[in-house]
Parts: structure tokens; sequence; C-alpha cells
């Protein structure tokens, strides 16, 4: 992990030095032990702050959208699962391939917050993270901690798809073991819930849009969000208009709209990389919601997870003159 | 808060005798926006219209709904109605209680009433959103491609150029003429298809409005009504036509010999060839894939022999770009292709088991028999021929299920032709039915029967050679008993298909194929020559199986079509087509793959914004000429950037919701 961190430092101050970059976004040390933050350096000394664990949830793939009009070159770090965000934005032109360096991290899996700062003593300093091969030790000043792979990762890690960047400038570091669970199946959750009948289904969702604050973190951290205008901040959206011409008690509940729509949205787009229920301060499964549109998109079309390649688009983006009329 | 007027129409009986319209009318003025509600029983009519126009005026309506038949109906109609009370055409509304209910539930008179009343409480909640609309125009390019030499294309470029506009005539083929000029004589005047075709041919040729190309073909087709650009692709044919006076020594001294495709294979022709003596223009190509100097490198004849010196082995493909405002797809038809699908006929094994368009040739005095009927395997005179009907129509299992149209009349043709060349001739027809509708062919019908023609009502179920006869096994279903007949040659009514490439050329126009590969005209009935592509369209068997009379007619309707637009100075576009609000389009560009009309393309726009440097950004662009309106790019784009007027988002969810909740 040390000999990463190193590289990737090396790259930012090299790329930064020649002026290649305006910019390298990547990690930087966290306000405590069990987390880090997004870290912007725009000159060499400040590359000295990167750093890279398996602490590094953050997709950062999303702070192109900031600097998209720009026309400056950028570098951003990226994990497996986050390199595929890197493949959507460039399909739908919201980064030019040309003004981006992709720096791309090997990723063993990542700690889930919740289970591990409940175990770390309130104001250790974190010093260094060492990889066992089956645990991560947590190395702080206020002693070593460590976390098993098998029970502490977050649940999306143990069905990843792509432990390694799908898109690549240049690797900080050598292929590591994937964290995902041998045979896992990553539709056994949306089988799960499409099992239940329509009521109790309808009861389950309702029961988690009710707790949403509408705080819009969800859309914020998405890579598949890249509107210049959201729908739900428009001054009088077209979801509303029965509220203006007929009546307001005919629309629909507000926070089922809110995430039927984003989920409609983001179909074809949605990279599965997590972040929307990472983020959501009501744990709202909101991964479950849109990986029914994973698994049925595959199914309809035979599309796999969205930004596996630029070559293929999304099965909703594509139009062919053989694709089947059989409505018409 | 608009100022609704809706206006229910009894249409006399179809919509008044199923439901109440007053009642409807009374029940609308409750729903919101309208401020008042009338019924007429005929509202389309002169009093119907005016009692609009004046309501318009007393009530300061400012939106109209008229419920009444399909808006493909009468919604121009109305548009006109609005505009002479001084509105905007488009703040009319129509909920089409006729088609879509009375018509359909007039067993169910109080449900019709509800459905009656949901559908317009749609169309109001739709016209509380509508917005004025207004065309745009473009300019005219006063010139006109034609796609194919046939016959349709030849008619339709003759009367375009003598309306007094330029003409560009492709064809693919070193001559024009087509089909048709294949052909012996027509029925059911008999007069002989190239005494006919080729002065037209020639006429062609020799127009001051019109530029021909042959041996060419259309490569690409960019722009919009009006405003096409077109890509010509001349082939290679080694002799440069500027030169060559079209003597023929060198297709008399040309050593190689190969199968002539004008005659079907029935003789042969030279490698440097003129397809037939009365080609446009009667000037030679080299077929380079069998020519002796191209194959083994060594020959040079044609060279040596050409006084004019117009033989050029390095001559290179041009391409060529023409401007022009409209096209017109004449790209006509090719026979099926019996023998790979009918193996019950010999798989094509048999020599004397041949097509129709081979009895044309052989019955021709052009032909290679000079107008003998000859059997092709030893050049005899058949004294038995049959003849087997809708060989691929008509025969969903093995062909194509539609009906070829013209089959039924050549073969009473080509039967008549036989009992009157061979003496003492036998001729069998086997028929599923026949059809006669068209003027005097009913008549050239029962006249081939007198001739002595017998029809066998059955479809043939098995050929085979039996020393040099042919035994045609059938069924007479009407007498209910097997026949067989010993025959020296079979004729088979081949099923007519779309010509080769159709698909190609129906992408570049983006013009639709239809389920049997046909082009897809924009309405059977009432818009035949013309496409869902402003400015392009449709002449002869491109369209769908025709005879001669149909293609001629066709092709001059399309003509007209035309010529009306080519003598417009500029178009006025139809205002319902997409919009991009580009404040909120995020140049995903994924509009412009789904666009079927090639519409929408991405440009770099400079936006301004308070406190930042102007910067550049690549935003979505429709181009009026070319969209449609049809909704695709809508669907597509998610930041809801796009919008088509008169169709809008939240006109759409406004009328949903009005249905459904």
């Amino acid at each position: 992990m040390k000999a990463v961190i190193d590289n990737l430092r090396r790259e930012a101050v090299r790329l930064l030095a020649n002026d290649e970059v305006k910019m390298v976004i990547g990690y930087g040390e966290g306000t405590d032990a069990s987390r880090t933050t997004p870290y912007f350096a725009s000159t060499p000394e400040q590359s000295a702050a990167f750093t890279w664990g398996p602490l590094c949830a953050n997709n950062l793939a999303k702070h192109l959208l900031d600097y998209r009009y720009e026309d400056t070159r950028l570098a951003v770090v990226v994990k497996g699962c986050d390199s595929r965000g890197i493949n959507r934005l460039l399909q739908d032109l919201q980064f030019p391939r040309e003004r981006l360096v992709v720096l791309g991290v090997p990723c063993g899996g990542q700690l889930d917050r919740n289970l591990i700062a409940p175990e770390i003593p309130p104001g250790a300093r974190l010093q260094g993270i060492e990889d066992t091969g089956k645990v991560y030790v947590l190395v702080t000043d206020k002693g070593r901690l460590s976390f098993p792979k098998d029970r502490f990762l977050m649940p999306k890690c143990y069905l990843c798809e792509t432990n390694m960047p799908v898109v690549a400038d240049f690797m900080a570091g050598d292929p590591v073991p994937s964290p995902a669970r041998e045979g896992s199946d990553r539709t056994a959750e949306v089988n799960e819930i499409e099992a239940l009948d329509v009521a109790a289904r309808s009861s389950f969702w309702d029961n988690e849009f009710s707790r949403c604050l509408r705080c819009n973190a969800c859309r914020n951290v998405c890579p598949a969000c890249s509107c210049k205008e959201c729908v739900f901040e428009q001054a009088v959206p077209g979801w509303q208009q029965s509220g203006i011409i007929g009546s307001k008690a005919n629309s629909l509940p507000e926070n089922m709209v809110f995430h039927l729509v984003r989920m409609f949205h983001v179909i074809g787009r949605c990279v599965d990389c997590g972040e929307c229920e990472r983020v959501c301060p009501v744990d709202i499964p909101l991964r479950l919601l849109y990986r029914k549109t994973l698994k049925d998109a595959h199914i309809l079309y035979g599309a796999g997870t969205p930004g596996m390649s630029t070559e293929v688009q999304s099965p909703l983006s594509e139009f062919s003159p053989e694709d089947p009329e059989e409505f018409m | 808060m608009p100022r609704i007027g809706v206006f229910v129409c009894w249409c006399g009986s179809n919509i008044g005798g199923v439901i109440d319209c007053p009642k409807l009318a009374t029940d609308a003025v409750n729903l919101p926006g309208v401020v008042y509600s009338t019924e007429y029983k005929y509202m389309c009519s002169e009093p119907g219209q005016n009692s609009i126009i004046q309501a318009i005026r007393d009530h300061r309506l400012d939106r109209v709904v008229v419920a009444s038949c399909s808006p493909r109906l009468h919604e121009e109609t109305f548009r006109k109605t609005l505009a002479r009370a001084g509105l905007n055409p488009y703040l009319l509304e129509m909920a089409n209680i006729r088609e879509h209910c009375t018509w359909v539930h007039n067993k169910e008179p109080e449900k019709a009433q509800a459905k009656s009343l949901a559908l317009v409480s749609r169309a109001v909640a739709k016209a509380n959103l509508l917005e004025p609309l207004f065309p745009s125009s473009i300019p005219m390019t006063k010139r006109c491609l034609v796609i194919g030499g046939g016959i349709a294309g030849i008619q339709t470029a003759l009367d375009v150029a003598d309306a007094g506009h330029e003409v560009i005539l492709v064809e693919r083929e070193p001559t024009i003429g087509g089909n048709m000029v294949k052909l012996d004589k027509t029925f059911p005047t008999l007069d002989c298809s190239a005494c006919i075709s080729t002065p037209k041919m020639v006429a062609v040729s020799t127009h001051p409005n019109i530029t021909l190309y042959t041996y060419s073909e259309v490569a690409g087709v960019d722009g919009y009504i009006g405003n096409f650009e077109v890509t010509i692709r001349c082939k290679v044919s080694y002799v440069d036509h500027t030169k060559c006076t079209g003597c023929g020594d060198c297709q008399a001294k040309c050593p190689t010999k190969v199968s002539n495709e004008f005659n079907l294979g029935l003789d042969t022709r030279k490698a440097i060839y003129i397809p037939f003596p009365q080609a446009v223009p009667n000037k030679p190509v080299i077929d380079a894939a069998n020519c002796r100097y191209f194959t083994t490198g060594k020959c040079k004849i044609c060279q040596k022999i050409c006084a004019a010196g117009a033989i050029d082995y390095e001559q290179q493909e041009t391409i060529i770009t023409e401007k022009v405002g409209a096209i017109v797809v004449a790209t006509g038809y090719q026979l099926f292709d019996w023998a790979a699908a009918y193996g019950e006929y010999g798989y094509g094994r048999f020599p004397d088991v041949v097509t129709g368009m081979h009895f044309e040739r052989l019955v021709n005095a052009a032909g290679p028999t000079g107008g003998k009927i000859l059997r092709p395997s030893d050049q005899t005179e058949p004294k038995t021929v049959v003849f087997v009907k809708c060989v691929g129509s008509r025969d969903p299992a093995k062909g194509k299920e539609y009906c070829s149209r013209a089959c039924c009349m050549y073969t009473a043709k080509h039967a008549h032709q036989v009992l009157e060349k061979v003496p003492g001739a036998k001729v069998y027809i086997f028929y599923i039915d026949v059809r006669t509708p068209g003027k005097a062919y009913e008549e050239f019908y029962q006249r081939t029967i007198s001739d002595g023609a017998v029809y066998v009502r059955g479809r043939v179920s098995k050929i085979y050679q039996l020393g040099d006869k042919l035994v045609v096994r059938g069924s007479d279903t009407l007498l209910g008993r097997p026949v067989e007949v010993e025959a020296d040659m079979v004729v088979l009514a081949s099923a007519m298909v779309s010509s080769g490439g159709i698909e190609d050329v129906a992408r570049m126009v983006s013009v639709q194929v239809d389920k049997d590969g046909w082009l897809q005209e924009a309405h059977p009935k009432l818009r035949p020559v013309e496409t869902h592509t402003g400015g392009v369209f449709l002449a002869g068997t491109c369209q769908g199986p025709k005879d001669i009379p149909d293609t001629v007619a066709q092709a001059s309707a399309a003509a007209s079509k035309v010529s009306g637009l080519l003598f417009r100075e500029e178009l006025a576009t139809d205002p319902m087509i997409s919009t991009v609000n580009q404040a909120i389009c995020t140049g995903c560009g994924l509009c412009v793959p789904v666009c079927p009309y090639q519409a929408v393309e991405l440009k770099t726009i400079t936006e301004r914004i308070p406190g930042h440097a102007p910067r550049e950004r690549t935003v979505a662009s429709v181009n009026s000429g070319l969209c449609q309106g049809c909704g695709a790019c809508n669907v597509a784009c998610r930041p809801g950037a796009i919008q088509v007027k008169g169709f809008s988002n939240d006109e759409l969810v406004a009328e949903v919701d009005a249905i459904c909740l």
C-alpha cells in the first residue's frame, strides 16, 4: 500500500511539475482515522498529501463534472468501480478524453465506515494501513486495529465486478485479488424483493421512501447525474403540472416520484458504484433500486454493467435499423 | 388563465347517434379553463366554422377544443378556422370522439358518454398549456434527383423536366430502360414495349433539362427538403463516352464471350458491350471482371480497333455532388428467386422451366431467338406450354404473402402469344384466382380463353423431367382431382420483389422499408407518392408491385408533386418540431444517433454567465428543415432539454393526468 501511495504521489508531482495537468484529484487524509477526503492538488508540493487505502470510498469521477466546461487538463484517481463512471462520462461527452489523465489504483476492497468507526478509539490518529491479505490493519497512535476483510468491507465489495480500473492512463500498483465473494450472486437481493407480492413490495418502498429528507445527496454524488439543471429544481417541473392545472391531491407522493424518476433517469448510466447508498443519511437502500434496473436491462437487452467499456452504448441510448419493431 | 372554448360535433348520427352531445357540452363547461361550450350537427360545415369564429369573438376565447373526428381529417380545417378568427392556428386541440369512441363503442352509449368526456378533459388539459407556434421558411433548390432509370424514373424525369425544372437521373446499369425495355408486347393492347419505351429513353437523353448519369449510383444523401446534397458515384466504364461514337467495332472484335444478363443468360455478349441495340446512352462499357486484358494483362484489341481512341484502361471512378430540392426514388423491382425456394419445381435444374421474363425475351423479335418461341434446352418449338401463376406470390410459406398484380395479365398475354405463334399449341395455366382489374383487362383474359388456353384452378405440386418432357403435377380444385400434364416448357409467373440494394437507398433517403421490402408511402390512400421524409417521393414498383399503366400514372403523380414543390421560392416548415433548450442541454449527443432523419447535430455555443469568462460548450441543435417532429430525441433526452413543440412533456403529462387521475 505504501508503494502505491508513493507511485501515486510521484506521478502527481510529475504531471503538475511538467504542467501536463492543472489539477490532480485524489484522496487526502480525513478528519478522523476512519475516513479520507477528496483532495485537489494544483502544485507539486500539494501532491505530498495524497493517500490511498481501504478508506477511499468516494467516487471521484463525479468531480469531473465541476470542470467539464473549463479548458484545462485534469488527472483523477479511480478504483475499479469508479472507473466505470469515467467511461460513462466519456460516452456522454461530458468530459473530453484528451483533457483527462486517469490514474488507476488497484483496490482490494473498501472498509465499511459504519462497521469500523465504533471500533476506533476516539481521537485516534491514523499512522498507516497494512494489508496482510485477509486483514486490513489500521496503525494508529492508540494501537493497531485489525479488520478482517470477510467481515468489515462495504457490502458492494463482496459483489465486486472489477477491482482493477477498466480505464487508466497510469497504474499506481500491481493487480491485487478481488474482494468479491466466491459464487456471489449480484441479483440475489433484487430477486428477494421481486419475490414479494405487489402490496408488500409497495409497502417496503413506501416505508423506505418515507424517511427520505430530499437532501439530494444521492443525486449530488452520482456520476450518472450530469444534467445542468435537475428536473427537480425546475421552476414548474412537468410532474407537478397537475398541481397547477388539476389538484395537488392527485399527485403521487413526491418522495416516490423523486426516487422513481431518478431511477429511470439513470438506467443505462448507473455504474453500480454504490455512492448513493453510502451517502444517504437515512439509509435508503438505493443501490437495490438501481440494481433492479441493471438486472432488467441485462434480461431485456443483454446489457452488462454500464461503463465497462466506451465501445458498448447503453441499451436505451442506442438506435440501429435492425432493432426489432414488435410493437409496430 | 386561458379562456378555452369547447365545440362538440354531432357528425350527424356518427357521434350524435351514440352519445348525448348537449350533455357532453354541458359537462365540458366544468373543466378547468373552459369558459364556453356548445354543440352543433356538423362543426366542419360553413355554419359550424362560423359559430366557432363568432364564439372566439364573443367570449374572447384564446384556446379552442373541437370534439369531433380524427385530427387527420379536420385538424387542418379547424386550424384555418382559428386563423380566420385571428387566433394562432396552433391554439387548437382536437378530441377524437368519433373514431376513438362512438364508432367503436356504439353498443355501449353510457360508457361512450363517459369516455367522450374523458377525451374532452384530455384535450382541455392540453389546451391549457398550448402555446402559439409559427412556421419558419427554408430556401428551395429548384432541381430534382430521380434514382432509377426504368419507366417510372423516365416518366418522372420527363414530366418534371417538361415543367421546366432541372432533373438529374441516376441509373446503376449501363443503360436506362429498366425492366420494361426487356418486355415484348404489353397487355392488354399488345403494343410493342420497345416501341413505346425507347422513344422515351431517347427523349430523356436529349432533353435540355435532364442530366443523365448511367452506370452510376447514389452514394450518399445529406440535407433536407429543398436542400439535399447528393453524392453520385460514377462507376468505371473504361470507355471515354465523350469520345466514343458508339460505332460498335470494339464489341464486334472483342474475343471474350460471357453470359448476357440482358437476355437473362439465354445467349452471350462480349466483355465490352452495349446491353442492347437501342440502349441509351448507346455507348459500350467494359466488364472488367471478364475482360481478357484485365484478367490476363494481354489483349487490348478494343483499344487498337477504336478509331476514336475512346478506350481508357486507366479510367478512375469519379464522385460527383449535386444539390437538389427533391428526390424521387424509382428503383423498381426484380423477380423473386424462385429457384432457391421451390424445390418441387426443380430448384432451377431443368432448363425448360423458365420465368415470365425469360419468356418475354424468347418471344421478343429483338431477343436471342429472334422472336421464335424455342426451348432453351434444345432450341425446338414447344407444343405444350404450362404456365404456373403465383410462384412466390400469395405463398407466405415459401415466398411473399402479397399478390404481384401484373402476373395474371402477362400470363394471359403469354398464353395468347403461344397460341398465336405456335400452330396447334396447347396451353395450360395453373392459377389460384384470376385477377383482372383494369381497363380492358377482363376482355383480354376472356379472349385468351376463347383462343383456347385451358385454365386449371390449383397449385402445381411437382415438376420433373421425363425424357425430353416436363411432367407437371397439380390438382384441379374445381373438379377435385389430380391433374398431370406432359409439357415441353413451363413458364413460372414469379413474384415481383424490390430491387437489390433497396435498404441502402432507403437508409440514405430516410424512408421506411415495409415488411415485404417495399418502400413505405406516407399514406396508402391519401398520400401514395409521398414519404414521411419531406421532399422524398416514390414512383413505380419500389413502392409495391404494379403494372406499366399504374407505374406510369404514379410516376406522373410523383412528378406533379415534385413540380408543385419546386415552383415555390421557399418552404414553410411545420412548426411542430423538436426544439432544444440549450440552457439545460448537457451536450451528451444521444439525440444525434436516435434521430431517423439526421436532423439533430451537435454545435458549439459560447455561453456568457455573469462573473465568468465566456466559455464554449457543446449543445444539440435541430435542423428545422429535416426534423419531422417524431419525438425520438425527446425520449432520449434525459435532461429534458429537447421538447417537441405542440407535444411538450408538460402537455403530455397534463393529458395523461386528465385521463388517468
